[in-house]
Formats: structure tokens, sequence, C-alpha cells
């Protein structure tokens, strides 16, 4: 049976996506495989296909427990029963339960966190490993923008698990990223697979103002004149909540989404943005993850990324159905300085780190509000490698890396040259094949995206029965 | 009943006898032997843990307001209401937070899991995100939908019924049932946050959550009371198993149509004395058990007090100091107070 073959009895699609059977051929020539995929390619496919093939259990890790959740419904969603996630959300009966039969599972999903117990590999060392997945491969690497130190475990229990075959996958990487991966699962002879970062529907637009009311005068006037779908990135929770407030005053239908509000609440959000009740979300960037909604039309940046990674991610949650979308950026006297200060506050700071190391790595620093999330992964990484000098010293290295991200990141609305070509420069890529509608520099046709049809206000509450009635007709 | 309400109710109820942060312990649910004995000395019922989330922060900044509107005198010390504060318009309280204790909530997820299900299995989509990502609830659910034959249409038409008709005869206002129904989702249907409520009905976020819970314990007394077999099913879990023996049942069912112990042990054939000892077992297990039909709440406290100041729970040391009572009585009031005799 042809790949192609296999991909329709299995999942019901005719073909594959760009790069997906690219990236499945080489792994079932039984080669460790490095491929990155634009997001929204359908990266996980090129484990669920081999996963079908192969014989025994795919281990998948998974840096974040939100991703890993979705990507598990996902797999469910697509008819996948033979799935299971590893996570600290399992009580220990629950975590022994799956841990006891997990050779019976195609597809297992584990945290990074996990894999340091030896409790769980003495366990999975039992069970036969076809391919481990190192998903959102980028956080192994220190000069990643998502560095993850619990990623570093995968090279160290590899051999345990009997050294099996690698896919390595991720959206974004440069040059020096793809170093460190290779390096870091110690990928000997591998297959890389780089697909262009280029997304030739999605066009670049900067528009400059001279202060902050400007650009919310500007989106103020966009979301009325142009349908959505579309994503608002605020920068901060509260500008999130304050931007969805001004464009519903304006009679557009918005709302707002952050990793503030109660989890309940965020499935809501999502699923009023995936049946079309609402046509704008203001958000911080925890919004993207677990939305699968092809016809996002726009992505407007309210404040500036720190990096052209992010900015990258975020802007390809656009246009994932192939027609015309169009990326945003707003700027505006300030949002460097910001932007800067937001750097600069994420670092760990020495009274962090001596924390950190006269408590032990208590995670109690963590709770009691001592030392924050990110900061204590971090610090509790290195300081167990090399002293408190040492550590601080990476630690301004770290800033300085960060620095000249985002300086590249401010360059971008900066550049008068093609802005397609910037971005695909960031990432050792180069554009030979310039779409139409390009960007803000190379020109840019506004008439491809559509304007908003009025009298699309939502109904009001006809009482309790009306909208059970509509829930359950 | 809005969140100022409530705690004014509350601190009605305990005026000039406890502290102003007592309320908060009480919508906290907190299970110190103090607050859990206030709940059947004061019959606070009601309130007990319908916000189990609350901060601390939130709830003094209640305080605050109502010691502004001149409902209260102070923000701390003992609670003093003002004359403006016992003269108010009573609301009707229509929560029962001792009998749930925040699992309606589990009712509600199961409730809200099976609604989706229904409605996208109705419109022959059954494949969606389920608005529930706990596995435990997504387990049960499938069991569930799985036990009911749910694909049949028969099934669906009498789940949809029977929601809507138990719903209706749920003893709340309308706006409260909608509030509920908001936060339910269906093909095509999102549900609403929390914020979008607040600004759909003009009420704080806590205010709706509020009369959420207070909808649930009112639809929750309707499906225990009435018979609604597709929805019985939730109630697992939910309802509290009554941790009473058979016997002690038996002799509180008398007890409830008016018989005295005395009548009790007659009717059932028992010995007084093990008719005592159920009343013995329901004091313990019930922090709401009324004593005051056994003795004085004063007999009451000076017995604890006795057991209290002496470290003694030895039965014939505080007879010796309260003769007047009998063992029984001194044994019931031990119990009510949260100590085994």
């Amino acid at each position: 049976m042809s790949l192609e073959q296999l991909l329709e009895k299995t999942y019901g699609f005719d073909s594959f996506r760009p790069g997906q059977k690219e990236v499945i051929t080489a792994v079932m020539d039984g080669r460790n495989v490095l491929a990155l995929l634009p997001t929204g390619m359908g990266k996980s496919m090129c484990y669920q296909l081999p996963g079908h093939m192969l014989p025994g259990s795919v281990l998948i890790v998974s840096p974040l427990l939100s991703l890993m959740l979705d990507q598990v419904s996902q797999l469910k969603k697509m008819g996948e029963k033979s799935v299971v996630a590893l996570n600290s959300f399992l009580k220990p009966e629950e975590k022994e339960a799956v841990l006891r039969k997990a050779g019976d599972y195609k597809f297992i999903f584990v945290s990074p966190e996990m894999l340091a117990q030896p409790f769980v590999i003495s366990r999975l060392k039992r069970i036969r490993i076809s391919l481990l997945v190192a998903d959102e491969a980028h956080c192994i690497s220190q000069w990643g923008f998502d560095f993850r130190p619990d990623y570093l475990r995968i090279s160290e229990v590899m051999a345990e698990l009997g050294s099996p075959q690698v896919l390595a996958l991720t959206a974004t990487a440069t040059k020096k990223v793809q170093q460190d991966i290779l390096h870091y699962l110690s990928l000997e002879e591998p297959n890389i697979y780089v697909h262009p970062m280029d997304r030739r529907n999605i066009a670049y637009d900067v528009k400059r103002f001279d202060t902050r009311e400007g650009k919310l005068e500007w989106l103020k006037d966009f979301t009325a004149h142009y349908a959505g779908r579309g994503i608002v990135y605020a920068g901060t929770r509260k500008k999130a909540e304050e931007l969805s407030a001004v464009l519903r005053q304006n009679g557009v239908r918005a709302v707002f989404y952050h990793g503030g509000m109660e989890q309940l609440d965020r499935v809501f959000i999502q699923q009023q943005f995936q049946n079309g009740e609402t046509d704008w979300v203001c958000s911080t960037s925890a919004f993207g993850m677990g939305v699968h909604v092809p016809d996002i039309r726009h992505v407007i940046h309210f404040q500036i990324p720190t990096s052209i990674e992010e900015f990258v991610q975020e802007v390809g949650r656009a246009g994932r159905d192939g027609q015309p979308s169009l990326s945003t950026l707003l700027v505006s006297p300030g949002d460097e300085a910001l932007m800067n200060a937001l750097l600069a506050d994420e670092l760990p700071t020495r009274f962090e780190a001596e924390a950190v190391l006269n408590s032990g790595g208590d995670r109690a620093l963590v709770s009691d509000g001592v030392v924050r999330e990110t900061s204590f992964r971090v610090l509790k990484y290195w300081l167990s490698r090399m002293p408190l000098d040492k550590t601080m010293q990476r630690m301004e290295n770290l800033l300085q890396e960060k620095m000249n991200r985002a300086a590249r990141m401010s360059g971008f609305p900066a550049s008068d040259g093609c802005l397609r070509s910037y971005i695909a420069e960031t990432f050792d890529q180069e554009i030979t094949d310039r779409p139409s509608n390009c960007c803000v520099n190379c020109g840019l046709d506004y008439s491809m995206y559509p304007v908003r049809k009025e009298g699309e206000q939502h109904s009001g509450s006809g009482g309790w029965q009306e909208r059970l009635g509509r829930i359950l007709p | 009943m809005s969140f100022n309400e409530l705690i004014l109710s509350i601190m009605d109820r305990l005026d000039g006898q406890r502290t102003v942060s007592a309320p908060f312990h009480v919508l906290k649910g907190k299970k110190s032997g103090q607050t859990i004995q206030d709940i059947g000395y004061f019959g606070l019922h009601p309130f007990f843990g319908v916000i189990s989330d609350l901060q601390k922060g939130t709830y003094d900044e209640a305080v605050t307001q109502l010691c502004e509107a001149g409902l209260i005198e102070q923000a701390d010390g003992p609670i003093k209401l003002t004359e403006k504060g016992r003269n108010r318009k009573k609301v009707p309280v229509r929560l029962d937070g001792w009998t749930f204790q925040g699992r309606e909530r589990l009712f509600f997820a199961r409730l809200s899991l099976a609604v989706q299900t229904f409605s996208h299995v109705r419109a022959g989509n059954p494949v969606f995100d389920p608005a529930q990502t706990r596995t435990d609830i997504q387990f049960w659910v499938k069991d569930y939908l799985r036990k009911m034959n749910f694909s049949a249409p028969e099934s669906y038409a009498a789940f949809r019924s029977q929601l809507t008709e138990s719903l209706m005869l749920a003893d709340c206002p309308d706006r409260s049932k909608t509030i509920l129904v908001d936060r339910l989702s269906g093909i095509g249907i999102g549900g609403l946050t929390w914020r979008q409520i607040s600004a759909e009905y003009g009420i704080s976020e806590m205010d709706a959550k509020i009369e959420a819970t207070a909808a649930l314990h009112a639809w929750l007394a309707v499906l225990r009371e009435e018979g609604f077999p597709m929805l019985i099913p939730f109630l697992e879990g939910v309802l509290r198993h009554s941790p009473l023996t058979d016997s002690t049942k038996r002799t509180l069912r008398l007890y409830k149509e008016g018989l005295s112990v005395d009548e009790i042990a007659a009717v059932r054939k028992l010995k007084r004395s093990t008719i005592e000892d159920h009343f013995v077992e329901l004091a313990m297990n019930d922090p709401a058990f009324d004593f005051t039909s056994f003795m004085s709440r004063e007999a009451y406290e000076r017995v604890n007090d006795i057991s209290k100041s002496s470290g003694s729970k030895k039965l014939r040391d505080i007879k010796e100091q309260l003769p007047e009572l009998s063992y029984f009585q001194i044994r019931l009031a031990l119990s009510a107070g949260g100590e085994q005799p």
C-alpha cells in the first residue's frame, strides 16, 4: 500500500500537505529526522501515520501541558483510540494504571518532567518504543525563545529507552537552534527537512502612529470596516480586556482571552470564535494553541512581539485555509522601550538565583511567589551545573541574546525592504518567488480582504428555555 | 441574591456573636470545629462552602462596602449590624451549601458535557472539542451516554424534555436559570464567560456565580425529589450518602414525625438506651442536629466548656459537676460539639 492509500484509509484524506510526505518517508526509512514545518501544516501527521506502520509505541515528548492536552484531543477527534497522556494531572494511581499497560497504547504523550521520574523510565523501558518524537524541539536550545531545561533530559533518557529512532519537530528554528537540537539529541546522520517558512497567502502590513491613541483609532476603524475573523495580540491581559471593550462599544463583535481566565471561560471563548459568534479575539500570546479555525483573515499586533519567532508563530494562525490573509503590526514611539523593559523583567534576578540556591531548588518558592515559574525552571537547571556567579553570567548572556532577537524584531517595521524577505532571512532562507500581494513595502492590495456586512449583531437573550431550545432543538 | 446580601444574611444570624471574619470561613466551607459548630448553632447551612474559592481580599472589599453603605457598624472585630442593616429588605436564601458542599459543580460539569454531546450527536456531527477537559468527567459521561443508549432519538427526546421540565420546577428566579443555561454549550453555540454574563445582566461576576450556584441547588433539590430517570445518574456522588445506620435512620424518621425517645423505643420495641445511642450518632454526624429539644443551649455550652477546660471527656467527671444532667444529655452535648465522647 502506498503512503497515500494508507492516509486515505486511515484518516480519509486524499493527499498530503506540503512537507508531510517527505518527513514520513524519511522516518519510514529509519532515519533520525529533524523537520521544520510551519505552524498549521499538520506536524502531528508526521508521527501519526508512521505510528500505524511501525511496531510498538510512539513516545511523544511535549513541553506544554495545554499543548499536550490539545494534541491528545485532536488525535482522538481524528479517530485514534490508542492515545494516552502522562502528565502531572494524573493521580498516582491513574499514572500507575496507565504505565502498567503502556505497551497497549500506540501514542504515548509525556511531559519532560515525567521523563525525569525513575519509576516512569523503568516502566517505559519494558515496552517497545519505535519512535521518539521531540515536539517543539526548539525548546531544547537555550538560544531558542522558549528554552525548557527539562527538555535536555530527553537526551539523558534516550539510551535507557534503547536509543529509539528520533523525530524532532519544530515550527521555528534558526540555524543556531537547529544545531543545538541536533547536538543535544545526539542525532547522527540526521535527515533535515526544512520547509519554506514563508506562507504565501499571508501579506505583511505595518502601520506607524505618533501615539498609542492613534493605534486605537486605527483599530476601531479597521475592525468596523473589514470582516473578521481576526486576532488582536494586545501584549498584556489588561490591554486585551480594554481593546475588546472599546471594539464592542464600537458595535464590533469582540471578546478577550488571556491566561488569567478560568479554564471553562477560555474554552467558551474558543467555542465562540470557532462558531463565528464573535469576529475578533483580543488576547495575550496565550490564545492560539487549541484554536482550530482555518479562516482567520487577520492577525493584528497591537504591541510588537519580542522576537521574529514569536511573531511568525502568531501570524501563522491566519489563513490556514490558504485564502488571502493579512498580518498588521502597529507601532508607535515607546514600543521599543516597553519591549526592552519587558525582556529585562523576564530575566531571572540575582535575588531569585540566591533563593533557589539556598533552598536547594524547593518548588515552594514558586507557589509562595518568591521566584517566578520560568525563572525557577531556568535557574534550577543551571545552578545544578555551575556556581552562582557563572549562572548569573549566563543570564546576562541570555538577556543579550534576547535583546538581539528583539532588535531583529524592531528592525522589521523599520525596514523599507521586502518584509517577507526580512522574515525569511531571519531563518536563513530566501524568497525566490514573491506573491503579488506581498507586503506594505512591495505593494498591498487591500481589496483582497472581505469587508464587514452590517447586521451581525447578536440577538439578545430570549430566556433560558429559548437558549436551551437552540442547544437541544 | 448578591454577594453583599449573602454576607449580610450570614452576619445577621451571627450579630454580636462572632467576628467579621466568621462569614468568610462559612462561605469558604472551612471544616474546622468552630465553623462546623456555628453552622448548627446559627442555622448557617444554606451558606456553607458556597464560594469555596473565595479570596480574602474580595471578601474584605465587600465588608468595607457594607460598612460604607451603613449596614454594619465596623469592618473588623465583632459583627454589629446597624439599624439600617437589621431593617433591610430581606432576600430569600435559596442556597443549600451544607447538602452539596461544592459537589454541585461536579453535577454541572457532567451535565454540560452530556448536553454538548447530545447537541452534536443529534446534528449528526459527533466530533467536537469537549468543554470539559477533566478525564474523569469525560469517562463518566462516556459511560453514562453508553448506558442511556444516547444515539437513539427516544433517548435524546427524553433527556431534553426531562432537562427542561426539571429546571422549570426549580424554585429560583428565571434569571438565575438563564445564567446557568448561558454556561452550557452546544453545536454552533458557545458558552458565555462570566464576564459576558456580568455585562449582559449588569451584575458583578461574583453575583452571577452565586446565582448560578443557587439555581443548581434548587435544581438538584427537584432532581432529588422527583423522578427524572435520565437525570438521576448525574446525582451519583453529588448527593452525599448518609453515613447513618439503617436503624438510626428509622429512629430519625419517627423523631421527625414528632415521637419522643420513649415513644420511639416503644414503637420499635427497643431499649431506651439503644434509641439514645441513635441520637448520639445523629448528633455526631450532623452538625445541624438540633439538640435543643433535649437540653438548653446553656447546658450544652456548660458541658463543652467543662470538657474543654478540664481536658476531660469522661462522662463521670462532667456528671459530677453537672449532676442535674443525664448521661444521655452529656453524651449528646459532647457529640454535637464535635467531640467523640
